[in-house]
Formats: C-alpha cells, structure tokens, sequence
C-alpha cells in the first residue's frame, strides 16, 4: 500500500499531466486559430497580386496615366523624322527592316528594352545621330496564333494598317510605340477597334478623321500583306521580331529574337 | 532535481530528430526554389539569349515566350524578383525562428509560403490556358512553393520541439 507521502505526489503527478495536457491543448486550439488567420491573409494577398497582374486585360491607359506614356515615347523618339514607317533622316545610310506583331510579347520587349532588347539604345544612339533608320514591317505571329478565338489575319490588318495609316501623317512610330507599351495578355482578344481608337486617340497631332480613314484600307492591307509574304517568302522568317539590315555593303538577314544593342551596333558596323 | 525517464527522452529525441529532417528538407527546397528566382531574375535583366529551355512557341523558347508575358510582371515588377523576394523572405523567417520568436517565425514562414503557392498556381494556370507554353523554371519554383507551403504549415503546426534541459539518467 502506497504511504501518504507517494499519494500526495502521485496526485500532483496526475494534476500537473492534466494541466500539462489542457495547456497543449489549448495551444493546438491556438496555433489552428492561428493558421486558419494566416491562411486568409495569404489568400488576400494572393488575390490582391492577381488584380494587380496586368493579365486578361488591355493595359490602355486613360487620362494622365495615357499622358504620362505619351511623354515617355516622345522623349524616346521626339524630334527624330519619320516616313511612313520609318523612324530616322532618310539621308542615314544603314536600314534596319524590322518585321514586326504589335501583339506579340517579345518585339515588344525587343522595343521597350526589356530582357536585353537593344531598340531605345539604338533609337538613342543610331537613329537620333542619323548613323541609322529603323523600317517596320509587318509579320503575323502572335495575332495569328490558332489558340486566340479572336486573331487571325483580319484582326492583324486591323492592327497594322492602323499603324500605317498613323505613317501616313508621320506618325507610325508613335503608334507603334503606344501599343507595344499597352499591349494586353496574348490571345486575349484585347486589340478591338476600340482598344485601336484609344492608342490614337493619344497621339495629340494624328488627325482622327484621317487615319479611321486608312485604317482597313484596300492600300494600307495590301502593303501589310506585301510585307507578311516579303517576310516569309524571301527571307524565311517565321517568328518576331525578325531583321534585316542594309547598308553601303549590301543586306544581311538577322534572323528572330531579341537582339541586344551591341548585336545591332556590330550589324551596322557591317553594313557600313 | 528530477531526471526524465529514458523513454521519454528517446521518444523527444526522435520527434527532434524528425524536425531537424524537416527543417533541413525545408532548407534544401528554399535554396532551390532561391537559385531558381535568381537565374530568372538575372535573365530579366539581363537578357533572355542567357534563358536555357527545352520547349518552343511560335518560334521562340516557351520560357521566353512566358518571360514576355503581361503576366511576367506586376506594375512593372518582375514576378521572378518578386519570387526572389519571397525566397530570402523565407530565409529571414527561419532566422526570426531561431533568433527572436519561434512561433512568429514559424507562421511567419507558412504565410510567405502560402503566398508563394497560390501565386504560383495563379501563374501556372496562366501559363497553361492563356499563354499556352510552359517555362520550365517556373514550374520548378512552383514546385519548390507547394512543398515549402507543406512542410512550413507541418512546421508551424507542430510548435516548438520539447525541451530537453535534463541529459538521460
């Protein structure tokens, strides 16, 4: 038989266990509590990322924040001449033909200089010095991707003869430019007329009138056409942005891709 | 001064053991999932030529094709910093765990992981149905996210290892 003395510290043995195991349990209680809140907030973090994320929409900006965009592509490209398409002094001696889909992702990193993209320093440097032009041509890729419902060759047409009939006033480049900066998620269907229309209309000297005029046009087509089979039949290309470059000492295809400022620096050079 | 009885100390010692697997299984994927954000940080900046890639679309590499996504950046910040940051973010809860509060670490790290997971099931859902090309470094951090996510939530759950302030008898 235990003495008294075992009892009296058995039975703090068994309080102390159950103190031990509600204090346990009350802790789990907690750290559920707990992670059920950090869950939540996780998720409403998450949520907010995913709103924030420019997918499954047009990035067209309105009001100052289109102003603001229009301000950062005529700091790009203000002041230089253009032509129709072409952005520099006609008198400079190299070309650069660049094939392009205003909505295909990668020209228009290769345009923002983004992942490398070598365009605002070849504008800054080349173009601006009148060493070089740039010529855009047009190349259907991105809007002809059979996973977008709403591409295709008509929406393409759409598209680039928009920006061809903005060449009309010399202004191709700015358009160019504005649509490659408010591009929307690929194969979303976000270049509608509308989303057109709001491009130029951020373009203060473009006459409206005039370009909805070019827009679709049988002449402005037929050029983008005429530059799609130029593209693929003569020089084989299948992707953009794809190049070409002539200069005193003849054309060189450049083949697609990015190409970095140093890549383009030393085509000129061997053109030259 | 009480002693804890040997089975008991063998029983803690193993549950001690098993975290100390779990931290170091958490560690590992943390640094992988890190390099993984950091490769595609640098070919951000630095150029996507420097992107190794198995797959192709549209006549580029798929994962140039989803670098150059809408979805590869919020506001102007690339998603890969971002999964960069989450990464060191990571880093930084282990080191709150060890040095100022093991339960704020802890939770602290399921949080940033839990994050990291459902973003990275965002992006793989885009990449999957909308840009219809799969980077293979993406998925390999969205992989390293879902497992942190796990552990770190088993981690936390589980609370503080018991304290073992008596060697055996």
């Amino acid at each position: 038989m235990a003495s008294r003395k075992e009892q009296k510290e058995q039975a703090r043995a068994t309080r102390i266990a159950k103190e031990q195991q509600a204090a346990a349990q009350a802790q789990r209680a907690r750290r559920l509590q707990v992670s059920v809140a950090v869950t939540a907030l996780a998720a409403i973090v998450v949520a907010v990322a995913i709103v924030l994320s420019s997918g499954g929409s047009s990035g067209l900006k309105h009001g100052s924040a289109a102003s603001a965009v229009y301000k950062t592509v005529n700091a790009e490209i203000g002041g230089i001449p253009q032509s129709g398409t072409t952005l520099g002094r006609p008198s400079a001696k190299v070309t650069l033909n660049y094939w392009g889909d205003l909505q295909c992702p990668i020209c228009r990193d290769f345009t923002l200089g983004v992942g490398g993209g070598g365009l605002p320093e070849f504008i800054a440097k080349d173009v601006r010095a009148g060493i070089a032009k740039v010529h855009y041509e047009s190349l259907c890729t991105a809007t002809c991707n059979p996973a977008d419902p709403t591409g295709g060759m008509g929406t393409f047409n759409v598209q680039q003869s928009a920006a061809y009939s903005a060449g009309r006033q010399n202004l191709a480049w700015y358009y160019i430019e504005l649509f490659y900066r408010q591009q929307g998620a690929e194969d979303s269907g976000y270049a509608t007329r509308k989303f057109i229309n709001g491009i130029a209309e951020q373009i203060p000297r473009l006459n409206l009138g005039k370009w909805q005029a070019g827009v679709s046009s049988k002449v402005l087509v037929s050029q983008v056409d005429s530059s799609q089979t130029t593209g693929i039949s003569t020089y084989k290309f299948n992707a953009t942005p794809s190049f070409t470059i002539s200069g005193p000492k003849g054309t060189a295809s450049l083949g697609s891709g990015i190409l970095t400022y140093s890549e383009l620096a030393a085509a000129v050079k061997a053109v030259s | 001064m009480s002693t804890a009885p040997a089975s008991v100390l063998t029983a803690a010692g193993r549950a001690g053991s098993r975290r100390s697997a779990l931290m170091t299984a958490i560690l590992v994927f943390t640094t992988i999932g890190c390099l993984d954000a950091a490769y595609l940080t640098y070919v951000h900046y630095q150029g996507f030529g420097a992107l190794v890639c198995l797959g192709a679309h549209n006549g580029h590499s798929s994962c140039e094709t989803v670098q150059s996504s809408v979805w590869a950046e919020i506001d102007g910040v690339p998603v890969a910093l971002l999964g960069l940051i989450g990464y060191l973010g990571l880093f930084s809860s282990y080191l709150v765990t060890e040095r100022i509060n093991g339960e704020l670490g802890r939770g602290l790290g399921f949080c940033i992981a839990l994050i990291g997971f459902g973003f990275s099931g965002y992006l793989t859902y885009r990449e999957l149905f909308s840009i219809h090309a799969i980077c293979e470094w993406c998925v390999g951090s969205a992989v390293c996210m879902t497992v942190l996510a796990v552990l770190t939530g088993i981690r936390f759950l589980r609370g503080e290892p018991p304290a073992l302030d008596q060697p055996a008898a």
